[in-house]
């Protein structure tokens, strides 16, 4: 049996592995949206969280840059939206959390191979893993050596080490990332993850975004 | 225990026939033609078989027998094996096809086939396994035509006709080969148990893979990454893509033949992409030491294939190092004026005795370089043995590798008889000499990793 864990359990997961997620809390009514909101700071993200809604975005399910001010009506507007849009869905509440920092886009996933166990991959996000597909295998267990290996393999890394001028992302945040990726593949029976994106800039790294898939 | 299948004392051939047009009688033909131990051919029909006493089963065999070939129908290898067993035979090769591969009414009968195997303590190769060659033991249980010459390279190949068909191909080719193992359905002897066994033969210095699905994948990357052999492995279905998971991107993106490249290279093992360059890396490590560095000398007597060599070792992170002032001095005094003594050294046609015999001396002698390609391009004005014979000639007392590219088809034969008799490794064309010498370099680095990796660890 296979379970799929909502984009808030997937990265209290990956907290619990000392990975860096977004401040983040399901809120279940407007108010307490605001209430989270004010204690994040805004502006903030608001998601529908929902175990049947894998694919937020698609379904209008995700808006972004919400003042404080704005997040009340976002979440009546959301949960109104999501009862026509997605009428059978059990929804949760709607996900209040920090804007994303400023940053590269980066991609870390797990995958359960049926010869070989767990492949982690590393890669830049957005269109570089659409379309160029410029990731990094290995099977896990990954050490940090490993781990920077990975991450000097892809193409792209040059675009990661600073180029004209801009600063360099904190690789060691990354590989650390993917030591603890590669540390709870087994013991939490991931079958697949992502995090995307992992947002990387000169201080460190975050996950902004995950979904996960266990073994139930 | 793989002893038993490998280097038996004796061996019942049961199915055997007097028509070697059939399996029994073929793969005893080539028994019988090579190997020196006792062979009892099991058939309850004849009484002699190809000049040999037949016996009516293996109850029935007076002496010991270490290893029995099964080239019978399917439905009565159950029972044959059983009595296998009870004669306290220990080694199994069941050509007899039938079981797995067929669906699963043959994997119940490889279940229980496996299950009397295990009874009884015995290892099996099979069943479906078009057999195995151990040249050291002049030992030719299958149906290749003939033993191979002998070397050190084993090669275990999922695919029997494939295999069958390299292993000749190998010959034609005059590559020592050490064992041939077609492993079958793998329901007993797998990729795991063979790696170990190889790693601890001592007549194995390389081992090559034709894999298309490996059993226990973490048990083998472990057996893979404890051997310091050489391993090189064609894995096929490259093409294919990973399923079409909606779920995740990761998903979508580590097909299994990613998740299998990763692999193999955590493990030490070099996956190539074609079967040419299996056998080409398996040369070279079959008869080359591993180099010290990636810094590498070229010496041509013609411009061209040098560039395309030059062009190939930078492709392959292989440095064309510079050489020492003293080096180039000494190559100076015997190529032309007009030649390059830099590195790629082109002796612009010259392809004397002399000029290469001192031309290599300098650049091996030289302490940057680690490596050297020693390319002849044959002309209608040019003699492909004294190059060949000067490389040769060098090569015996110097520990670092040559690869030799002995280019311009039959006008170089005779220089590249000196070649292979010299134990260097020629190649056709300058890139498959590079890869070649890529593929060493990349086993050294490996090699450096487990090692560093192991100091770390003891600390």
């Amino acid at each position: 049996m296979t379970r799929i864990l909502t984009e808030h359990e997937a990265k209290q997961l990956l907290a619990k592995y000392g990975i860096p997620v977004t401040k983040e809390s399901i809120a279940t009514s407007a108010d307490e949206a605001l209430a989270i909101a004010l204690q994040i700071g805004s502006p903030v993200a608001m998601k529908i969280s929902s175990p049947d809604i894998s694919h937020k975005s698609d379904v209008g399910g995700v808006v972004l840059n919400v003042k404080r001010e704005e997040v009340r009506t976002t979440y009546t507007e959301l949960m109104a939206l999501i009862k026509k849009t997605v009428p059978n869905a059990k929804i949760e509440g709607v996900l209040v959390q920090q804007m994303a920092p400023p940053g590269h886009e980066t991609i870390v996933g797990l995958k359960k191979d049926a010869q070989f166990g767990h492949a982690l991959m590393f890669g830049l996000g957005g269109i570089f893993v659409e379309v160029y597909k410029d990731v990094s295998f290995r099977v896990v267990p990954v050490e940090m050596r490993d781990a920077l290996d990975m991450i000097s393999e892809i193409k792209g890394y040059p675009i990661l080490k600073g180029i004209r001028g801009r600063k360099p992302a904190n690789i060691e945040a990354i590989a650390r990332v993917l030591v603890s990726v590669s540390e709870m593949a087994e013991k939490e029976n991931i079958i697949e993850l992502d995090i995307n994106p992992l947002i990387v800039n000169e201080s460190g790294a975050i996950a902004v975004d995950a979904r996960a898939m266990v073994e139930a | 225990m793989l002893s038993s299948i490998f280097e038996p004392e004796s061996i019942a051939v049961i199915g055997a026939s007097n028509d070697e047009t059939k399996w029994g009688g073929r793969i005893l033909k080539n028994i019988l033609s090579g190997y020196k131990g006792q062979v009892y051919p099991v058939n309850p029909k004849e009484k002699q078989i190809q000049g040999v006493d037949s016996f009516p089963s293996v109850m029935e065999i007076p002496g010991k027998v270490d290893l029995a070939v099964i080239a019978i129908p399917a439905q009565f290898v159950l029972q044959v094996v059983e009595a296998c067993g009870e004669k306290g035979i220990r080694g199994l090769i069941v050509v007899s096809a039938g079981f797995s591969e067929t669906g699963n009414a043959g994997l119940e009968l490889e279940q229980k086939l496996l299950s009397i195997v295990k009874k009884y303590g015995m290892r099996m190769i099979g069943p479906n396994t078009l057999g195995i060659v151990n040249e050291p033991v002049n030992l030719n249980a299958t149906v290749i035509g003939r033993l191979p010459s002998p070397g050190t390279i084993s090669f275990i190949t999922q695919s029997g006709t494939l295999g069958l068909a390299i292993a000749e191909w190998t010959i034609d080719m005059g590559l020592g080969l050490c064992k041939v193992i077609s492993t079958g359905n793998k329901a007993d002897t797998d990729d795991v148990d063979l790696i170990e066994y190889l790693d601890k033969d001592p007549a194995t210095g390389v081992i090559a893979m034709y894999a298309e699905g490996i059993k226990r994948g973490r048990k083998f990357l472990e057996a893979a990454r404890r051997t310091k052999k050489p391993m090189i492995a064609i894995k096929t279905g490259r093409s294919k893509r990973g399923a079409k998971a909606v779920f995740s991107h990761t998903g979508s993106i580590a097909g299994s033949d990613e998740v299998y490249s990763a692999a193999f290279r955590q493990a030490g093992i070099l996956r190539v992409d074609t079967i040419d360059e299996v056998f080409d890396a398996a040369l070279a490590f079959s008869c080359q030491p591993l180099p010290k560095g990636n810094n590498v000398a070229i010496i041509s007597n013609g411009g061209g294939a040098s560039i395309v060599a030059t062009d190939e070792c930078e492709k392959h992170g292989m440095n064309i190092v510079d050489l020492s002032d003293e080096t180039k001095e000494r190559i100076k005094n015997v190529i032309p004026e007009f030649a390059s003594a830099s590195n790629p050294v082109d002796t612009a046609g010259t392809s004397s005795y002399t000029a290469y015999s001192e031309t290599i001396k300098a650049l091996l002698l030289d302490k940057n370089v680690d490596a050297l390609i020693a390319i002849y391009v044959h002309t209608l004005m040019s003699d492909a043995i004294p190059p060949a014979e000067a490389v040769v000639e060098i090569k015996r007392k110097c520990p670092k590798p040559v690869i030799a590219c002995w280019m311009g088809g039959a006008g170089t034969d005779e220089g590249v008889e000196i070649l292979k008799s010299g134990c260097l490794p020629n190649y056709s064309v300058p890139e498959r000499a590079v890869k070649a010498l890529a593929a060493l370099i990349r086993h050294r680095e490996f090699l450096e990793t487990v090692k560093t990796r192991a100091a770390g660890e003891s600390k």
